[in-house]
């Protein structure tokens, strides 16, 4: 095999990874406040690129002459703050009326509700059932190593999105509400008994998990260049098991397990014998064997390790 | 006088389970004034109602004169309630010196937080040559201590402490009762729940009796420790 494609392969390898370490991210924090699995995770991040979109289609009508990467800057912030909103909103009005009631009440209800978004930005997004070219946000640089292609907007959708992962890391581990977000991971009651205001915390924790898989979202569309209403389902699938093969609660497992499942996805294209449509089953039937090795997860201690 | 604490008529109750049923009490500032009652009476419910936590089917709360009853959990630790929960709820996670800090969750001042933190780590030297270990690697009695140097860490007007002898070696305990009596003295007031009778009576000033969600008997505590019909009527 030529060692520019290799290149290639890392480098796609590398945007994947980002990707799906930022949605697991979120499953990871939810689970790790709340004890719920949030499965309408996947269309928040869908939801991101279309706000994004919309945001860009408004900055066009609004004030063509804008510079680029002012519209940028704008359609980021717009699109991030857009969805954190709603993710709150979705901890007000869905997951916290559902927690006294079963685990399983809450994963139906987000499931539903990741349904309801999807047809919802079908129906209603202008020709919305049609995939949808997301604009190039980004200048087009590039350089040329043998075969392989290093893209500008791909290091910084990347750059972007680490510096983003740390912060939130930064956050959570560094600052006064950071450390109220972890003791309501480890122990909500002796949280509120510190005089945490655990509604708050809640939505903090939702406003941050649901802005990063906006962020996601912007990044598949910039890295495609297209998005359509169903992106967030597998996107969804794929977060949440990066998020429980490194352990759900435990965001140094999710972004790890980002990676490992991006790479897996890589190594099934390259080293499988047969058509790269099956890197997805290779990749999943390796997440079901680690799984199996490790049943609390690849950076989980015991069965209640959080945040 | 005004009084530090006062419950008027508490009941309250899980879903249709009944656990306390006209509760009234008060506690007179700067005092050490305790609750005692067998297994499953109803104490640690009654420390729920009054932090917030359960809201009461019926009755008020009186903290300092003003009606605390139906606020936020966080609002009333705002109003300078603490609270040492029963089976230490230390974050198991988070190195000594975070559940330090998070007992002070709510003070703005960092000097104060600092200052604080040395009183704790004087009354506690060990606890400051763990500071950075995670306290849900310590034994049992050091995170007995983690939990009280918690509590104190807010400068509580009003303490509450839920049975801090539970699991504990019998030296452990008497240092426990030792560090209460201590902190009652320097003028906090002081919510002591417990089954140990005798040591509790003996550092408190005032005390009541619970059973099954039912204040049974109330008194000074040298009276409480001499009736004997109350000593074998609840505590066998
Ligand atoms: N979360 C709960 N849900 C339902 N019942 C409870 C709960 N907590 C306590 N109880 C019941 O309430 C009664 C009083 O419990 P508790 O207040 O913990 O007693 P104590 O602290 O005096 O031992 C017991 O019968 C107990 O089983
Ligand atoms: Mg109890």
């Amino acid at each position: 095999m030529d060692i520019s494609l290799l290149l290639q392969f890392f480098i796609n390898g590398c945007m994947l990874g980002m990707m799906y370490a930022l949605v697991a991210v979120g499953f990871t924090l939810f689970f790790g406040v709340l004890d719920v699995i949030v499965f309408s995770h996947g269309d928040s991040v869908m939801v991101g690129a279309f706000a994004g979109l919309s945001f860009y289609l408004l900055c066009m009508y609004l004030s063509p002459g804008m510079p680029v990467w002012l519209v940028t800057l704008f359609v980021s912030f717009a699109g991030m703050a857009f969805v954190a909103g709603f993710g709150m909103l979705v901890s007000r009005f869905v997951i916290m009326p559902l927690r006294s009631a079963p685990a399983l009440n809450t994963l139906l209800a987000t499931m539903m509700l990741g349904t309801v978004m999807r047809e919802a930005v079908r129906l209603f997004f202008p020709d919305g059932s049609n995939p949808k070219p997301f604009p190039r946000l980004l200048p087009d640089w590039s350089w040329k190593f043998g075969g392989a292609l290093l893209r500008f907007d791909n290091i910084a959708l990347f750059i972007a999105g680490g510096l983003l992962i740390v912060g939130v890391a930064l956050l959570i581990n560094h600052t006064r509400l950071g450390m109220a977000i972890r003791a309501v991971a480890q122990d909500a009651e002796a949280a509120q008994i510190m005089g945490v205001d655990f509604p708050f915390i809640v939505l903090l924790t939702f406003a941050i998990g649901s802005a990063v898989a906006a962020f996601a979202g912007l990044m598949n569309g910039l890295y495609y260049n297209e998005i359509n209403f169903n992106l967030g389902l597998l996107l969804g699938v794929i977060g949440f098991s990066s998020a429980v093969i490194g352990g759900l609660g435990n965001i140094y497992g999710a972004i790890l397990g980002g990676f490992v499942f991006a790479f897996l996805q890589v190594f099934g294209t390259v080293a499988m014998p047969f058509s790269s449509a099956y890197k997805d089953v290779f990749a999943f039937g390796v997440v079901i064997v680690l799984m199996a090795i490790f049943p609390t997860g690849i950076l989980s201690e015991r069965q209640s390790q959080r945040v | 006088m005004r009084q530090a604490l006062t419950l008027n008529h508490i009941s309250a109750a899980y879903g249709k389970a009944d656990v306390l049923s006209d509760v009234s009490l008060t506690m007179e500032p700067g005092r050490i004034t305790c609750l005692l009652g067998a297994n499953g009476a109803g104490k640690s419910t009654l420390i729920k109602v009054l932090l917030g936590l359960l809201k009461p089917r019926a009755g008020e709360i009186f903290f300092e004169g003003e009606n605390i009853a139906g606020l936020q959990p966080h609002e009333i630790i705002g109003r300078g309630i603490a609270c040492i929960p029963e089976g230490r709820r230390i974050f198991p996670k988070m190195t000594v010196e975070e559940n330090l800090y998070m007992g002070a969750y709510q003070e703005p001042s960092t000097e104060r937080i600092r200052k604080k933190m040395a009183e704790v780590y004087a009354l506690f030297p060990r606890l400051q040559e763990r500071r950075a270990q995670l306290a849900g690697t310590m034994s049992g009695g050091e995170q007995a201590m983690v939990s009280i140097g918690r509590g104190l860490m807010p400068s509580p007007r009003l303490l509450i402490i839920d049975e801090p002898s539970l699991g504990l070696s019998p030296v452990l305990v008497s240092d426990n009762f030792r560090i209460i009596r201590r902190i009652g003295e320097a003028g906090t007031s002081v919510f002591l729940v417990e089954q140990n009778v005798r040591q509790t009576l003996a550092i408190s000033s005032y005390g009541y009796v619970l059973s099954q969600g039912r204040i049974v008997a109330r008194g000074n505590a040298r009276d409480l420790r001499d009736d004997e019909a109350v000593r074998e009527a609840y505590f066998g």
